[in-house]
């Protein structure tokens, strides 16, 4: 694999370090100005990988390695690096509570509106976002983590004060997110024959069948998802509609809005008058849908529930979270590979019930069906399919192949990228607003390594591996290359030269994209090398001869010969030894050893022949 | 300011590694002295160059002083009478550089009230004509770190700010003799606690020095095969996860002195001639000491 996490993941804190911190102060924003969405990014180009790798571990700085702290020189020495993070931390939950104490999710810079004559509403900016739930999830994870692991090593009161401080308003932030969500999940019910039914069934009916046994279909495989939806959603956002899902005609779609629904319900477990009203629209979005998935998902990992970072209330929130989250990911994977005939998902790009279609949404829908293909231990042929749609990905995204003249893709997909429209429900509050995406090449490759951790066939494995280092050429050529940000992402400009706009601040948004592919990718090469079956029976077999011809050796008592014979068969004996050891974890590396075993007991077996033809 | 170097066993370069921070300080243009405590073995004159008091001193040493036996302990002026040529004359900005050796055939003894006395006379009267004073104590638990304990205890010493250097080798079993020396039962916190120490105040003052260190990825070792490097390697991550455990890691170290051959072969001071003229000793060995000089007066910084 030429994409070297480490390495990449030490040049990116590098760039991290000099960008953020200069002349004794944190320097917030990057391509948007500060808000809370980019800030959270930002803090997670560093966090992430902190919590997730522990080698890159901030939290116990007598074991912070040397080579991160060199990559961090620029905010200090081991003993500052932590205590200075404390403090960013204290200052992004200070910039995002309001004086009251209510916690702001908003979107702020990253609004932009449709219409560039009329900026978004200072009321439009304030809206809370589910993108910043999503980050804050992970992020405040990452901090509860983090500040208790610092707690351990540091002595002085001052720092164990504000430590616990730390702990504790993330903690509330975290409430305050999960809340969030469960107030912007969707159900959006339609029939049949609306625009939007018809625009679900074209997707999913691959197979042009009858519409009527289409529906009846979909809605058969859907069983389990409706009665859910019906019977367990209690709180928050969606619970009305659960009741209308029973109608034979009605079809449905499940996920998360782009922001808290209009009148969406408080939910208990957190102060009520500081749940503030959203405005958006009843239905899901998929790119906010993979987003919010992917945040909660870090509610139930191995390590949140080992080191207990949620409290009781925090446990019910993520346990209702938790529904959601498996309803939705088998609604969308239902969806994805529906019908007898080619997926869904292969009908590249993905068109949406609003009627949008875009590949960006075909690597969305693909995200969240192959989150349910581990569920379901996906055989190998889902899993290359997978795989295929992915490279397919990349060259429609331009990526793996080169653009035409005036491609749209490259405006579309890269700069200015996947523009969201965010539709308002009720009364308008300001111009139209969009939500831009440009992210899509860190997020295939963000894929790809999610489907690489899910092989086990070696073939397939290496076709995904290709598929990473072309991935990540391409996006080593798009990084910034001056000043401060080297190392940072995004220049779209350096990788396709039709594209003339150049940016002097780094996009947070597709470094942290990067970072979490990187992360990911680490894990994959920290795991033992994929086995391959055929080598390991070869292997066994030969690793059997060679047992066999070394007891001969020691019939004939060659291991009684003088100090040269009894190095060689000492040496023979010690290789096969390890071969044995090995050859279940590593078979090619045992299949090496005991090659060498053979050609030595060989050339023994070589000079006894010759030494019988004078007889 | 008092520093006491101590050490959790013998054979770690503690002498040979204080008196060259000394000397470094001295270059430094602070005005230094080195007490030879380690009453056992007093070989610090070796070090100097100092040929007269290489086994220890025959005119009344800091042994006898402490005894009673004499009024004054020896001072030796090393830029004056070190016979090393490298060590004649002050170089131009430097501070004092003066030796007060052991006694010749001296041993270890019982601490009682009075040689608690006169040994705060002294450091007091030290400290006084000079910036820095270093005690070079005897290995392990031993009668002069009590006696240290006990002295630093006393009303007249506390204004004096008084710092502990813990030498170790880096290796496994030093790691955990070192924290057991300065944190386990009966070590130093231990001890001082029952003098009347701070237990805080103490422990803050206590900073480690890794001697004999292999670093695995530095030049010299260029000519090791690949898989020595990674077993060092290994081995590396492995020992500072242990004394980050111990509470002996970076947050607590003042710094580390590389492998060197020189001080392989020979304890002795090493100058800027031995680096740059003869190329003997590696530069990287000279660089920590002066690190380890300035850092002794930085700011120790509890976290």
């Amino acid at each position: 694999m030429r994409v070297r996490p480490r390495l990449h993941l030490l040049e990116i804190w590098r760039g991290v370090a000099t960008t953020s911190y200069n002349d004794n102060k944190w320097t917030w924003g990057g391509r948007f100005e500060s808000n809370s969405v980019s800030d959270a990014q930002q803090l997670l180009c560093l966090m992430f990988p902190a919590t997730e790798i522990s080698s890159f571990g901030l939290g116990n700085p007598d074991r912070t390695e040397e080579a991160t702290l060199e990559a961090l020189a620029n905010l200090g020495g081991a003993q500052k690096i932590p205590l200075l993070i404390v403090q960013v931390l204290h200052e992004y939950l200070d910039r995002y509570t309001a004086d009251d104490g209510t916690p702001l999710f908003s979107g702020g810079s990253h609004f932009l509106s449709r219409d560039p004559d009329s900026p978004p509403t200072q009321a439009q900016l304030e809206l809370d976002v589910v993108e910043s739930f999503a980050a804050s999830v992970t992020l405040m994870l990452a901090t509860i983590s983090f500040a208790r692991s610092l707690q351990r090593s540091v002595k002085r009161e001052e720092h164990l004060s504000s430590l616990r401080q730390l702990e504790e308003r993330a903690g509330r932030r975290l409430t305050a997110a999960m809340v969030g969500l469960l107030r912007s999940f969707t159900i959006n019910t339609f029939e049949e024959t609306s625009r939007m039914g018809q625009a679900l069934l074209r997707s999913v009916n691959q197979a042009g069948l009858p519409e009527r046994r289409v529906v009846h279909d979909l809605r058969h495989e859907l069983r389990d998802v409706i009665a859910g939806l019906r019977d367990e959603i209690q709180i928050g956002s969606g619970q009305s509609k659960g009741g209308d899902l029973d109608s034979p005609n009605l079809l449905f779609e499940c996920g998360w809005s782009w922001g808290v629904i209009r009148d969406a319900e408080r939910v208990p477990f957190f102060d009520l008058s500081q749940q503030r009203d959203g405005v958006a629209s009843d239905e899901p979005y998929l790119y906010f849908t993979m987003v919010a998935l992917d945040a909660i998902a870090d509610l139930f990992t191995e390590r949140t529930r080992r080191a207990s970072l949620l409290d009781e209330d925090q446990q019910r929130l993520a346990r209702a979270l938790q529904i959601r989250w498996d309803l939705t990911q088998e609604y969308w994977a239902v969806l994805a590979d529906f019908g007898p005939a080619q997926w869904p998902l292969e009908d590249i790009p993905w068109r949406a019930t609003d009627e949008i279609e875009s590949d960006y949404l075909s690597v969305l829908v693909a995200g969240v069906a192959m989150r349910n293909l581990v569920e379901v231990r996906a055989d190998d042929l889902d899993l290359s399919r997978m795989g295929t749609l992915l490279s397919e990905l990349a060259n429609r995204g331009r990526i793996t192949r080169r653009p035409t003249e005036d491609d749209q893709a490259l405006q579309k997909l890269h700069d200015p990228g996947f523009q969201l429209p965010l539709v308002v429900s009720g009364e308008a509050i300001g111009p139209h607003l969009i939500w831009p995406v440009q992210d899509y090449a860190a997020v295939l490759l963000k894929r790809s390594a999610r489907l690489a951790t899910m092989l086990k066939d070696t073939d397939l494995y290496s076709d995904v591996l290709t598929l990473m280092n072309s991935l990540w050429d391409h996006l080593d050529l798009r990084r910034m290359k001056d000043g401060n940000t080297k190392t940072l992402w995004d220049q779209p400009s350096l990788a396709y030269s039709t594209l003339t706009r150049t940016y002097d601040q780094p996009s947070w948004q597709m470094t942290v994209r990067v970072v979490e592919s990187l992360v990911l990718a680490a894990g994959l090469v920290a795991n033992e090398p994929l086995r391959s079956d055929t080598l390991y029976n070869l292997t066994r077999d030969m690793i059997s001869e060679a047992e066999h011809l070394l007891d001969q050796e020691f019939l004939i008592g060659a291991d009684n010969a003088g100090p040269s014979m009894r190095r060689t068969i000492q040496s023979v004996n010690a290789n096969l030894q390890r071969a044995k050891t090995i050859l279940s974890k590593r078979p090619a590396s045992a299949h090496a050893l005991v090659s060498s075993v053979l050609l030595e007991l060989d050339t023994l077996a070589a000079a006894r022949e010759d030494s019988t033809w004078a007889r | 300011m008092l520093v006491f170097a101590t050490s959790d066993k013998g054979g770690t370069g503690r002498t040979v590694t204080s008196s060259n921070i000394v000397y470094r300080r001295a270059l430094q243009g602070s005005d230094v002295c080195y007490l030879d405590f380690d009453f056992g073995a007093p070989t610090a004159g070796a070090i100097f160059g100092i040929h007269t008091v290489q086994r220890g001193t025959k005119d009344g040493g800091l042994h006898r002083y402490i005894q009673g036996a004499i009024d004054e302990p020896q001072r030796i002026d090393v830029w004056a009478e070190s016979e090393r040529t490298s060590l004649c004359g002050r170089p131009s900005g430097a501070g004092e550089l003066v030796l007060l050796p052991g006694d010749e055939g001296g041993s270890e003894f019982v601490v009682d009230d009075e040689s608690v006395d006169r040994c705060v006379d002294l450091l007091v009267q030290l400290n006084d004509s000079y910036d820095i004073v270093l005690m070079d104590l005897s290995a392990g638990r031993s009668f002069a770190t009590e006696l240290a304990l006990r002295v630093t205890a006393r009303d007249e010493l506390r204004s004096i700010p008084t710092r502990w250097l813990v030498f170790h080798r880096w290796t496994r079993q030093h790691v955990i003799a070192a924290h057991g020396l300065a944190l386990g039962v009966g070590g130093i916190l231990d001890l001082g606690k029952g003098f009347g120490h701070d237990h805080d105040e103490l422990q803050s003052a206590i900073r480690f020095v890794r001697t004999v260190v292999v670093n695995p990825s530095s030049e010299q070792l260029a000519g090791l095969r690949a898989a020595q490097i990674t077993w060092l390697r290994q081995m590396d991550r492995d020992l500072n996860q242990l004394a980050g455990n111990l509470g002996i890691g970076r947050l607590v170290t003042l710094g580390s002195v590389p492998l060197d051959p020189v001080l392989q072969w020979r304890e002795q001071l090493i100058t800027d001639s031995d680096t740059m003229l003869r190329e003997i000793a590696n530069p990287a060995t000279v660089e920590s000491f002066e690190a380890l000089a300035k850092g002794l007066t930085d700011d120790w910084i509890t976290i």
